[in-house]
């Protein structure tokens, strides 16, 4: 059990750790060459590993709807805007502000999916986690530095 | 803070809180694949087809470069990361963790690292010294996140 907490967790860093590369590639080239790369690099890992192991195309990925063929181009965006983002918020604030976004997105998705959940939960979380966004802004009082 | 300035937070703060939310949408598109092909087709094909619509997008757009001096060769590595994080997150979503365990954990992962690498300016990137106020925040974007994933589901 330990050792599956410990690779969630290692998961998490691995995020961490892959935001920040392509961070760092995109001050020298620009936020969507990092993107590419990023796909592109991963593509080919990915690619020799499923050669290694088999069953790249095993079950049945026919029946799966258009929509989830969506996830790539959609995740081309996403990673360019945090390796956009990254060295101009730093590390934290785009980690943080990406979970926010994700877990209230998240909920919203529920709801409009009537997926069954705790309502009070949900309210409790979102108020948690908006409040914690409001926080983060730098203050507006005059002398103190962002 | 000038007004300037304060504009510029605003927009970069919503432009991560927006993709979190195309989180959201990717990770609803590659679970329904993974639904009906494997883990690995669940993550080939989006590093397939987002490697040619960032390709396609390349040429048509010719984004400027930022520096004409080449970066490191390790900074072309951040996929592999993301390649071995799919592999993790699979391995962990179905032992007594569940998904809901993963991803709390993951995210705790993450901000760990976020706040190392800020102070420590981590692969040559600026350095930030977290301050009071963003340790609050981050206290409470995980407690909030943590009250969604474990209470907020079909309890």
């Amino acid at each position: 059990m330990m050792i599956y907490a410990a690779l969630a967790v290692l998961a998490g860093l691995l995020v961490g750790l892959s935001r920040q590369i392509n961070g760092r590639l995109a001050l020298s080239t620009s936020a969507l060459e990092s993107s590419f790369w990023n796909h592109f690099v991963g593509l080919f890992f990915i690619t020799c590993i499923a050669l290694a192991v088999g069953g790249l195309f095993a079950g049945s990925p026919g029946n799966a709807p258009w929509w989830a063929y969506l996830g790539g181009p959609i995740g081309v965006v996403f990673i360019a805007a945090g390796s956009w983002l990254i060295p101009r918020i730093g590390a934290a604030h785009t980690a943080m502000l990406i979970i926010a976004g994700q877990m209230i997105s998240g909920v919203l998705l529920d709801i409009i999916f009537k997926a069954p959940g705790s309502t009070s939960a949900r309210v409790i979380g979102i108020l948690c986690i908006l409040v914690g966004v409001w926080v983060a802004r730098s203050p507006t009082k005059r002398g103190k530095k962002g | 803070m000038t007004d300037l300035a304060r504009g510029t937070q605003l927009f970069h703060f919503a432009a991560a809180f927006g993709a979190g939310g195309l989180l959201t949408l990717m990770v609803l598109c590659n679970g329904t694949l993974a639904a009906h092909g494997s883990l690995f087709f669940a993550s080939w094909v989006p590093h397939l087809t987002g490697s040619g619509v960032a390709l396609f997008l390349l040429i048509i757009l010719r984004p400027k470069r930022a520096t004409p001096i080449r970066p490191p060769l390790w900074a072309y590595l951040g996929g592999i990361s993301g390649g071995v994080t799919v592999m993790l997150t699979s391995a962990t979503m179905n032992t007594a963790l569940a998904l809901s365990g993963t991803i709390a954990l993951g995210l705790a992962g993450q901000v760990v690292f976020s706040l190392f690498a800020d102070v420590r300016g981590l692969f040559g990137l600026p350095k930030r010294l977290p301050k009071q106020r963003d340790y609050l925040s981050l206290a409470l974007i995980l407690a909030g996140s943590s009250i969604l994933i474990f209470l907020g589901g079909d309890a």
